[in-house]
């Protein structure tokens, strides 16, 4: 809604500091701190110094400071570091020295003055900036304008007003933003009758078309209720800027007989207004008056003008729009069912949920999935039970959505009921769905819920592979050492399919928050033993992330741990995942086992060698003169790019 | 030239509405999955929002990119002091529409008095960022500004003055307003399901304040090259210095008090404010406590700025604290919550800070005309409440805020510092 008491911010600020300065002025302006800072000012001392001087200066300076800033205003360099420190100086003689500029100085420096006095609101300067309407260069007068603007009150007001129609084009312009500024300063002041004249004024001027919406803006508000009128004729234009003016300040003025004047507007609309009519009547937040149009609008309006009131009744509707809204929910349009849906899910109260509940049970169908997906999104404990039964049901989209709602808002006293339904799954999707259930479950009530699940991970009850391997997936998100300890335990289960899936689910063990960092050691264990060479090289990638993705490990233990690998690693694709790690571990070690890998295998040289030059030139890694040294020239040896060489006989002339 | 009034589609007003709709709950338009508007189908050339782009280096070209993947958007100009900058964009925008029409700009004031532009994005770099916004509000323009908008607490107020007085539609690019799982962690401590709130801590990504200065300088390249003197724009004057060409560092935050937690604390104390329903005020105390920075705001909830001690949960990360639970997320997509039934329902996921959300819902509100997630008000609070923190930590010791007056209290020191004189000929 439309604010009386907007800020004018600039003149406030420096008016209150005045005010400060004048409560605290021995606390102010150390004088010692000022006297540096000026004595710099009136130095030889080179321009930058000067600067910075004049930025202390707006903390530190006092009237004394002003003279020493005020010759500053001539100087196309230091000008504005000088406004910098005399914009920010709470005493008159600030405004002395700008107004004394403004009669001496031309084109930009003379704009930068006026803007200053512009921001300090300094009265004193309307007859001066008046002067400047005129000068020739036209950023001069149209900044003079502006400031006139700033100022306000009846003398600038004056000044300004004739302006709209005698002067150049560019300035017109400048002087409506003054009148517009003028006329705001009125309506804060509740001189309404001098808003709504420069207002007027404004909007009926040959001035740019922003102008002129400013204006309309203005002359809407100033008028409060009377301006009805004046807001529906720009709800009726066919402008689109017109318009756009119209819906902003339908949402700022502020009375019920503006909202009744837009709802009887609506009535008069075409489709693709009352739609945007719908949107600044949610906006005015009177959900009494608007509900009952805005309900009728969602009920038995135009396409487009159904989905912009069922979205928007969220905000505006109770319990009476859920009949209207489930209908919209199930209908055949998605615009409509998603708008529908959105506010479906957002409508407060409990007489609502009590609503929902109610339809839940005695649904359907497609209303049934619906209701299900509502009652999801609502949070509703209480539909638990449908939910349970409702994923047994025959229908394959309402059993999809109970799956997924019990998946969503479910507990671990959830979890036997899945568990139980996994083995009947129908299809592989429905396999998968409730494996899904589990896992978002799981995530959020973790190791509570593993209890449930290790049975059929371990295959109790002659459970199928396929629901075994669901369980295994389920246990990752619960995390946790039992969790992991069922996934190491099937990663030698005499199901091949089993196995398969235990060590792959292991290779990807969860090495960050929630921390698991015990896959560690099954890993490694597997990587030496495994049967399967794809099962050892899954067990060295996820080895290797664990390695380099546990922060808790400190470089002696992460290095460690890398050497613990190594002999198990015999292909090139894992080795440049060691070098990737111990290229992120950037320690005298790494580079150790960095020079020995570029040796020992042409495979992955270049890559050793790539990490050892942007390793060995780093002072920060510990590495000692000798080591960095046999390093490069290990890399001078074996590297086939000629860059890499270069490189590392360069840093090697480095090393002394 | 009178335009005709841009058709609004069913799905951008199914957006818009849903969009909006969240406002019962979170008192802002939140975040609803979806289609996204005008992305199915094919929008006349004549009834697409017409885009003008100033500001496309790293992070300007993303946000573009962002734009130009929306079926009614027409992007014709690019504006950037770089040549190298306009060239890419250019290349970039033509390759999109097939043609040779995008305009190449140097100097924002040629491309903003262009009559047939509906839109702009400002991805300036700090030191342009609120200037050149209001600039375009003044020149008609609907205004998507990447963050931080603003340089100092005067220039906040006027950015939301500004907006309002000439009624433009303005989203500050803090999209994590339009992602899932920061949504979700707002909509816990705003509908009470945290208990009453206690604590927000942000991450600030760095609590060091920096002064701008003067450094030594570099031959100056060709305007069509480089145009150091537009660069400047609202900075006071210094020799050109290759080193200060960085926009996204250059004067960040401005004066005396930069840098300091506009980085992250434009986000992550954007979220804060956004959790504890304080869109429209800021903390009333702000101290440095060792390596963090305390705020206390009027309803009694601490804001903590502190960089260690997060879950690893990504980059920007938030945590609320209430007195009958928590909830922590970052920009993994992930939330971890206390209790665990906190989590009830939560489905979503989206990694890695898109803007695609935030950048179809301000363009959904250029049609409307309806305020979008992050609006000027919202930003202008938010980044105040950063200002003063960082004037705290300038000042090294406690601050006292008085967001209905916009002062500090009984602080002279601070209060000089809330503003800071625009270079000639640039204005707020």
């Amino acid at each position: 809604m439309f604010r009386r008491t907007s800020p004018f911010v600039m003149a406030l600020l420096i008016g209150s500091a005045m005010r400060a300065a004048a409560a605290d002025a021995p606390a102010a302006a150390p004088p010692q701190r000022q006297e540096e800072l000026i004595k710099v000012l009136q130095s030889d001392a080179p321009k930058p110094q000067k600067a910075l001087a004049c930025k202390y200066l707006a903390i530190y300076g006092g009237k004394e400071a002003v003279p020493a800033l005020a010759a500053l205003l001539s100087d196309q360099e230091l000008a504005a570091w000088a406004r910098i420190g005399l914009e920010a100086i709470p005493d008159s003689s600030v405004d002395d020295a700008l107004r004394d500029a403004m009669d001496k100085l031309q084109g930009r420096l003379l704009v930068g003055v006026i803007n200053s006095i512009s921001v300090r609101r300094d009265a004193k300067a309307i007859d001066g900036l008046a002067a400047k309407l005129t000068d020739k260069d036209e950023t001069v007068s149209s900044c003079a304008a502006a400031a006139l603007g700033h100022i306000g009150g009846d003398r600038a007001a004056q000044v300004l007003e004739p302006q709209l129609t005698a002067a150049a084009p560019a300035v017109r312009a400048a002087a409506a933003e003054g009148c517009v500024l003028c006329a705001e300063r009125y309506l804060n002041e509740g001189n309404d009758a001098r808003a709504i004249a420069l207002y007027d004024a404004v909007r009926k001027a040959q001035v740019p078309r922003q102008r002129v919406l400013e204006g309309i803006r203005g002359a809407i508000l100033a008028r409060h209720s009377a301006g009805i009128p004046l807001l529906v004729e720009q709800l009726k234009s066919s402008d689109k800027a017109i318009m756009g003016i119209g819906l902003r300040t339908a949402r700022e003025l502020r009375g019920d007989d503006v909202t009744d004047a837009l709802i009887a507007e609506l009535g008069r609309a075409d489709a693709e207004r009352q739609a945007l009519l719908i949107l600044a009547l949610a906006d005015r937040n009177d959900p009494p008056r608007v509900r009952p149009v805005v309900l009728e609008a969602a009920r038995s309006g135009a396409p487009g003008v159904r989905v912009a009131a069922a979205g928007v009744l969220d905000r505006l509707g109770d319990v009476s729009c859920v009949p209207v809204l489930v209908e919209a929910a199930a209908s055949d349009d998605a615009d409509l069912v998603q708008a529908a849906k959105t506010s479906l899910a957002r409508l407060p109260g409990k007489d609502v949920d009590a609503s929902l509940l109610a339809r839940l049970n005695d649904s359907s169908g497609k209303a049934r999935q619906v209701l299900i997906e509502l009652a999801e999104q609502r949070k509703l404990d209480q539909a638990m039970p449908i939910f349970l039964k409702s994923a047994e049901d025959a229908d394959a989209g309402a059993r999809n959505a109970a799956l997924t709602a019990i998946g969503a808002i479910g507990d671990d006293k959830q979890v036997p009921d899945l568990v139980k339904l996994l083995p009947q799954a129908k299809d592989a999707n429905d396999r998968r769905a409730i494996e899904q259930a589990v896992a978002s479950i799981g995530g959020r009530w973790g190791a509570a819920c593993v209890p449930h699940l290790v049975p059929l991970a371990k295959g109790e009850g002659g459970v199928s592979a396929d629901t075994r391997i669901a369980a295994i997936h389920a246990l990752v998100p619960c995390g946790g050492p039992d969790a992991l300890a069922s996934v190491v335990a099937a990663t030698s289960d005499a199901d091949p399919a089993v196995q398969d899936e235990a060590v792959r689910t292991l290779s990807t063990w969860p090495n960050r928050w929630p921390t698991d960092a015990a896959a560690a050691q099954p890993l490694l264990a597997l990587a030496r033993s495994a049967q399967k060479p794809a099962h050892r090289v899954l067990a060295v990638r996820g080895y290797l992330q664990y390695v380099q993705g546990d922060k808790k490990l400190s470089p002696q233990q992460r290095l460690a741990d890398v050497d613990a690998i190594l002999p198990q690693i015999t292909r090139p694709d894992e080795k440049r995942l060691v070098i990737a790690t111990l290229f992120g571990m950037a320690s005298a070690g790494a580079l150790d086992r960095l020079t020995t890998l570029a040796s020992a295998d042409p495979a992955v040289t270049e890559e050793a060698c790539s990490a050892i030059v942007r390793l060995a030139g780093r002072n920060n890694i510990g590495a000692s003169n000798e080591l960095r040294r046999k390093a490069l020239q290990t890399v001078v040896e074996k590297s086939k790019s000629e860059a890499t060489r270069n490189k590392a006989q360069e840093i090697l002339k480095g090393i002394r | 030239m009178r335009r005709q009034m841009a058709r609004v589609s069913r799905r951008g007003l199914l957006k818009s509405a849903a969009g909006i709709g969240a406002a019962a709950a979170l008192g802002a338009p939140m975040f609803v999955p979806g289609r996204v508007l005008g992305k199915d189908g094919a929008v006349p050339t004549g009834e697409r929002i017409t885009l003008g782009a100033i500001g496309i280096g790293n992070r300007g070209s993303y946000v573009l990119r962002c734009f130009l993947e929306e079926n009614d958007v027409q992007c014709l100009a690019v504006c950037d002091v770089n040549g190298q900058h306009r060239d890419r964009a250019k290349a970039a925008v033509d390759a999109r529409y097939g043609n040779q029409d995008c305009a190449t700009y140097r100097d924002l004031r040629e491309m903003l008095a262009r009559s047939d532009l509906d839109a702009v994005i400002v991805a300036t770099g700090p030191n342009w960022n609120g200037t050149a916004a209001c600039q375009a509000a003044r020149a008609g323009k609907d205004i998507y500004c990447e963050k931080p908008c603003t340089k100092n607490i005067a220039q906040s107020l006027m950015l939301a003055e500004v907006m309002r007085r000439t009624g433009r539609v303005f989203q500050a690019g803090t999209q994590r307003r339009s992602l899932p799982h920061f949504i979700y962690a707002v909509e816990l401590a705003r509908t009470g399901k945290l208990g009453k709130l206690q604590t927000l801590h942000a991450q600030p990504a760095g609590l060091a304040t920096k002064t701008s200065g003067w450094e030594k300088p570099d031959p100056e390249p060709a305007k069509e090259d480089f145009d150091w003197d537009i660069y400047l724009g609202p900075a006071a004057w210094r020799p050109f210095n290759k080193g200060l060409t960085n926009a996204f560092e250059f004067e960040k935050g401005g004066g005396l008090v930069g840098g300091g937690c506009l980085e992250w604390g434009s986000h992550c104390v954007d979220l804060c404010q956004w959790a504890n329903d304080a869109d429209g005020t800021a903390p009333i105390e702000y101290e440095p406590v060792g390596n963090q920075l305390h705020a206390t705001y009027a309803n009694g909830v601490k804001l903590v700025l502190r960089d260690d001690g997060w879950l690893p949960l990504g980059s920007c990360p938030v945590r609320f604290e209430g007195d009958r639970g928590w909830v922590e997320t970052a920009d993994d997509g992930d939330v971890a919550a206390s209790p665990a039934k906190l989590l009830s329902g939560r489905r979503q996921k989206i990694g890695g800070y898109p803007a695609n959300f935030h950048v179809r819902n301000f363009l959904d509100c250029v049609k409307t005309r309806a305020q979008p997630r992050a609006n000027a008000d919202a930003a202008c609070w938010a980044h105040i409440a950063c200002h003063a923190a960082n004037i705290s930590l300038f000042l090294k010791r406690k601050v006292r805020f008085d967001p209905a007056k916009h002062e500090f209290i009984n602080d002279d020191e601070a209060n000089r510092l809330r503003s800071e004189a625009l270079r000639e000929p640039w204005r707020w």
